[in-house]
């Protein structure tokens, strides 16, 4: 099991690498000069000696590799550098609006597990029943209805219209509802198919069958052994789309003017702030890495053939 | 009742509820309070809501980004002020006079001024803050006079004397802008004295105080009860962030918002809707820019006066105008709006829709239709000519198309090409365009900034336009138009150079751009501001 674990750290090196490249080559491909970007935001016109001024400054005077280079062995450093618009190091700002980010993700996966695994277990015991068809609808709208607009609806109605909870913000749980609700739907669609699916799954077991012949209640068989059974791929499906959850929230914080980090990488890529757009990118990267780790982990935990099954391979 | 197995039902559904209203209750327990303390404040004191759809930054007045030009002008304060139709009247300088050579400016400051920290403003921190200007004079190199002042003096308590090292009569009206030139206390500065790198504090002369901020989410700005000049009738700003064009709009419709103010703050649909409910007040402002087409007289087709006007007269402007941005802006006659200072009286034919003419000149200049074609032709080569635009402005976008088909009518296959901002600024400087979008600066910029940009290398504009014929006459106007210091001799220079710009009709006037405002209905006496950089919260009120 240890060397399956190192196994797993070690393979994150080369794909964190792949990203940084990734993220580098693309920022350049893009023609838009990170120091034009500059004063365009600041409203001057900026003469030339002016644009070579903050070129040098931002180290684009460089060549490419040599910047590359640089960069990593900044972030080798854990510095992501300094923001090009606010002038303070990005970890910093970062760091500053994790925690609203963070709790928006909570929020949402509260409420994806808590509307996900009531529908999704009855729609799974009781095929084609109502709760069968609400099951589907929702998937269905939930996963063809993009976030942006599902938030303006949310808004229209719940706020402007019905005045039950503000608008935009943050602050207390009222603010939290909507943005969470809007970021949680398309999780709802997914994890109540995947739910419903396992579930029907388990049905068909023949440790199912077999309670039922010792006469086991019903109840008993389904509350206490399919669904503890069928929620594993859940588990696996919720660890995986924490990072979804993350950078989805990107839309949301800018419908809701949630003050998170998401919002701030749209505005830096607006602003061809790059060491921003370099730090969110690797932050993501490494929230996926860590969030696929770790559910392997608790996966081979739950079922230790899988690390055995790796020892095979070799 | 309560068999074993129902209880722990029960207790796993306690525990549910329990977790899940922690973690939701858990995350906002501070703002709890203050959400409450907050409502009921609000019969007592009188507070506009604003939304802006960026954070207001550091209040630092000697920096741009990421400073929100409003919010500097609402804490700091000039020496002079911009007004009405570029008036420059005397702000925190109480009264100038400027040397025969028109070299030296020498300032009386206004006493009895304070800052909000109780500190007196007076000469000496004048100078502290030019000098912490000058430091990063290459930064500000943009505003003319910074990189011609030769040295700064504070003769005595409430006299400043500014040298210049050559003539240069915009001064007073840069003077004017929001950043970099405007004051910050004593307590404000940092050790070192250089502000480029951050400020203490935002202390400023101002009629408001920063007095409550959180990053990205707002900021309240609190009256300043002893202000030197006319105090503000209304207590409070509240700045909220909301960088979403439609959720300021439903913020606004909800009345979580008073107001919604600037250029490009919301659609022009969501605009004529608001105001079609009738619910609300709308206002527009007086032209701040001119949008203009700017054509490139390098390039062999445009080279011509005659294609250049024909072009000029081959679009219905006031209908393109009208329909594209549903009476927001204004159609254009004259290069600058003619509220700026010194351009009121152009004198240069102003050209009215009409095929036909344009039509004949391009005959003229030689572009004949062949028999069986649709687009003009001169030894051999087609009239094609390719405009580019800012994909992301849909009033540029909308323009382009109208001018594609209104010119497909004169022969003439314009082709057009959705760029980006900086690419757009790239290609214009670069000289690689046949047609461009462009708009001028507004006050307090213009028009000084806008002719110098006609000389100067680097801009775009010294190369597009150099084919003119008389272009070696209108660098010696435009140079001789800042140091002039004879007030009539300088209106009689702007009044030539801007028509004969015009006159060469390589830079089409096309519509005045104009900021809005929507608000509630009690919100009462607001006004845009003159300078179109400043807060327009001088003389709003609300009734309670």
């Amino acid at each position: 099991m240890g060397t399956y674990v190192l196994k797993r750290i070690i393979t994150i090196v080369p794909i964190f690498l792949l990203a940084t490249l990734l993220t580098f080559g693309m920022i350049n491909l893009s023609p838009v000069d990170p120091a034009e970007a500059y004063f365009a935001a600041a409203h001057i016109q900026a003469t030339d000696e002016m644009l070579e001024q903050k070129r040098h400054e931002f180290g684009l005077d460089q060549p490419l590799f040599i910047q590359y280079v640089n960069s990593l062995i900044k972030v080798g450093q854990f510095d992501f550098g300094i923001s090009y618009v606010t002038n303070k190091p990005v970890w910093q700002e970062i760091s500053a609006r994790l925690p609203a980010t963070i709790q928006l993700t909570i929020g949402s996966l509260l409420i994806a597990i808590l509307v996900s695994v009531p529908i999704g277990f009855l729609a799974g015991i009781k095929k084609n029943s109502g709760m069968d068809h609400l099951s589907r609808f929702l998937s269905f709208i939930g996963a063809s209805i993009p976030s942006f607009w599902l938030g303006y609806l949310l808004i229209f109605f719940f706020s402007v219209k019905l005045d039950l909870l503000p608008v935009e913000g943050i602050g207390t749980w009222k603010h939290l509802v909507l943005p969470s609700v809007t970021l949680a739907f398309p999780l709802i669609a997914l994890y109540t198919r995947l739910l419903r699916a396992s579930v029907l799954e388990n049905l068909q077991e023949s440790y199912v069958l077999f309670a039922r012949t010792r006469g086991v209640h019903e109840k008993i068989i389904m509350g206490k052994h399919v669904l503890r059974i069928a929620i594993s791929p859940m588990i696996t499906g919720l660890g995986m789309n924490l990072g979804n959850l993350m950078t989805g929230a990107i839309i949301v914080e800018a419908v809701f003017s949630w003050p998170g980090f998401g919002r701030f990488f749209i505005e830096a890529v607006f602003n061809r702030d790059v060491p921003v757009i370099q730090g969110y990118v690797l932050l993501a990267a490494g929230i996926f890495l860590t969030s696929n780790l770790l559910v392997d982990l608790i996966q081979m935990y739950i079922d230790p053939r899988i690390s055995r099954r790796g020892r095979q391979y070799r | 009742m309560f068999n074993p197995k129902n209880k722990k039902r029960l207790l796993l559904m306690a525990v549910w509820v329990l977790i899940v209203s922690m973690a939701l209750l858990g995350c906002s327990s501070g703002s709890v309070e203050k959400e409450n303390s907050k409502s009921s404040n609000k019969e007592t004191e009188s507070m506009v809501t604003f939304a802006w759809p960026r954070d207001i930054g550091e209040m630092n007045p000697h920096i741009y980004n990421p400073s929100q030009l409003f919010a500097q002008s609402m804490v700091y304060e000039p020496l002079v002020s911009y007004q009405e139709g570029g008036e420059l009247k005397p702000h925190l300088a109480e009264s100038w006079e400027i040397s025969e050579d028109g070299k030296e400016y020498l300032f009386n400051i206004r006493q009895g001024v304070k800052f909000t920290d109780g500190t007196v403003f007076n000469a000496e921190i004048v100078k502290k803050n030019f000098d912490a200007i000058l430091k990063n004079a290459a930064t500000h190199s943009w505003l003319g006079f910074i990189s011609k002042i030769d040295q700064t003096e504070a003769v005595d308590e409430y006299t400043f004397k500014l040298t210049l090292k050559e003539p240069y009569y915009p001064t007073i009206q840069e003077l004017a802008v929001v950043r970099p030139v405007r004051f910050l206390g004593e307590a404000g500065f940092p050790e070192d004295g250089d502000t480029s790198k951050g400020v203490v504090k935002p202390v400023g002369t101002g009629p408001w105080v920063l007095d409550e901020y959180k990053v990205d989410e707002y900021a309240v700005f609190k009256r300043n009860d002893d202000y030197w000049g006319e105090v503000p009738n209304i207590e409070k700003i509240k700045v909220k962030i909301i960088p979403d064009a439609e959720t300021r709009i439903l913020a606004f419709e909800k009345g979580e918002l008073d107001l919604i103010y600037g250029e490009g703050v919301i659609s022009i649909d969501s605009f004529k809707q608001l105001e079609s409910t009738g619910s609300f007040v709308t206002s527009i402002s007086e032209p701040v820019a001119t949008r203009q087409l700017v054509m490139n007289t390098n390039k062999e087709q445009l080279s011509d006066v005659r294609v250049r006007q024909a072009l000029h007269y081959g679009f219905n402007k006031s209908a393109m105008v009208e329909g594209v941005t549903s009476g927001l802006e204004e159609k254009a006659d004259y290069i600058l709006p003619t509220n700026l200072p010194y351009t009121s009286n152009v004198k240069a034919d102003t050209i009215e829709y009409n095929v036909e003419k344009g039509k004949q000149l391009l005959d003229e200049a030689g572009w004949k239709l062949p028999k069986g074609k649709d687009i003009r032709e001169k030894n051999g080569k087609p009239l094609e000519i390719e405009l580019m635009y800012n994909s992301a402005e849909v009033i540029q976008k909308t323009m382009a198309e109208t001018l594609q088909s209104e010119w497909a009518g004169l022969g003439v296959k314009l082709n057009i090409t959705g760029v980006e901002l900086t690419t757009q600024v790239e290609r214009f400087k670069a000289n690689e365009f046949d047609m461009n979008f462009y708009s001028n600066f507004g006050a307090p910029y213009d028009p000084h900034t806008f002719v110098n940009m006609m000389v100067t290398e680097g801009f775009g504009f010294r190369e597009a336009i150099s084919s003119y014929p008389n272009k070696e006459e209108l660098q010696n106007q435009i140079a001789e138009v800042q140091q002039t210091t004879d007030e009539n001799e300088r209106q009689q220079l702007y009044t030539e150079i801007l028509g004969s710009l015009q006159e060469q009709g390589a830079i089409v006037p096309i519509s005045y751009i104009k900021k809005i405002a929507i608000y509630q209905k009690d919100v009462s006496n607001f006004t845009f501001p003159a300078n179109r950089d400043e807060h327009p919260f001088t003389g709003i009120s609300k009734k309670k």
